[in-house]
């Protein structure tokens, strides 16, 4: 699908226990890329997401990043060096203000002031909520809070996870126009969804999941409506 | 994000060791801090009945190197090993308990307003 990926799983199958839920799948990420990783509930897409940032290894299968083959290195190694995952829930420090939010994230040796100006520019409400307790904000502000804190990691891949879970549509939209101007940085993103227009509009591609398999890989373009009604309503 | 970015990520993952079995090796260095405490007190214990069950100098001298002082190294080194393994854990929930109540409680403050 992609030449030269920056992410890459390879036949990758997972378990929980005895269940298998993903089932030889393949998934390619290429530099700047945009793709939208869609499906039902229990299809398999967070255990995708988190077979890619090291929380989980696969039965078979491996993991590349840059080329390199990273199947079993923690997802803390993998953090470190620029796979930053933003999880379902935000994972922001609701004690913490918006400004020790993102200094946090921070990489080493970063400069704090060009992390803050970096984070500010994108998102201007957070500069005038710096000092605001982060769990004090609304939910879409909270979700610029956890993207600016990704944006901190200065990531080379990311990853979203049910961004769109309790916003309101126009707040959503805002996120995605700001997850294209990452992407157009050079970051490469998966964005998990279950809401699949939602991020059909920003997607340069799209892998639809349904029970563990993969349905569909393509550019989002070509995702018709009915491999999305079979994905989701089964056939 | 500029290409050098791209080439020191690129450098960074190369780098990385994909051994992957750190929490396997964290129960497998836990597990040996146990075991080296256990055989470094049943040396010692031995050592000591060696010693206690002869009148020979130099028998004693030989029980007391291995029962005592290679018993209470195993042991030192032992212990070490099982309270680095398991402090280390222990920090990691408490840190996860932490966060989760620190969570907890500002939905609760908020809840109320």
């Amino acid at each position: 699908m992609t030449a030269n990926p920056i992410l890459e799983l390879r036949h990758v199958s997972a378990s929980y226990g005895a269940i298998e839920v993903l089932h030889d799948i393949n998934i390619n990420v290429a530099k700047g890329e945009v793709v939208a990783l869609l499906g039902p509930n229990g299809a398999g897409k967070t255990t995708t997401i988190k077979l890619a940032c090291g929380l989980m290894r696969p039965n078979s299968g491996s993991l590349h990043i840059a080329g390199q083959d990273v199947t079993g290195v923690p997802a803390n190694a993998l953090a470190r060096v620029g796979v930053c995952t933003i999880p379902e829930g935000r994972g922001i420090f609701p004690n913490l203000s918006v400004r020790d939010n993102i200094i946090m994230a921070a990489r080493d040796r970063a400069s704090i002031s060009v992390i803050e100006e970096r984070s500010y520019s994108r998102f201007p409400i957070l500069k005038e909520r710096r000092d605001q307790l982060a769990g004090t904000l609304s939910g879409g502000q909270q979700q610029m809070l956890s993207l600016a804190r990704g944006l901190a990691t200065d990531p080379v891949v990311l990853m979203l996870d049910e961004m769109s879970m309790g916003l309101a549509p126009l707040v959503l939209a805002e996120l995605y126009e700001q997850v294209t101007a990452i992407a157009a940085s050079g970051v490469s993103v998966l964005v998990v969804e279950q809401f699949a227009r939602t991020v059909l509009g920003v997607a340069d591609s799209a892998v639809v999941l349904s029970h563990g398999h993969v349905r569909f890989v393509g550019p989002a373009n070509q995702l018709d409506d009915e491999t999305l009604s079979r994905a989701y309503l089964g056939s | 994000m500029n290409e050098g970015r791209v080439e020191e990520f690129t450098r960074e993952i190369a780098a990385l060791k994909t051994s992957g079995a750190k929490g396997d090796t964290e129960k497998r260095l836990l597990a040996l801090g146990s075991l080296l405490m256990i055989v470094g007190v049943v040396l010692a214990v031995i050592g000591g009945v060696q010693v206690a069950g002869t009148t020979n100098a130099a028998d004693q001298m030989a029980a007391i190197a291995t029962g005592g002082l290679l018993g209470l190294v195993l042991a030192v080194v032992g212990a070490a090993l099982f309270l680095r393994y398991s402090i280390g854990r222990f920090m990691r929930f408490w840190a996860i308990r932490l966060i989760h109540e620190h969570r907890s409680e500002t939905d609760r403050v908020i809840s109320r307003q």
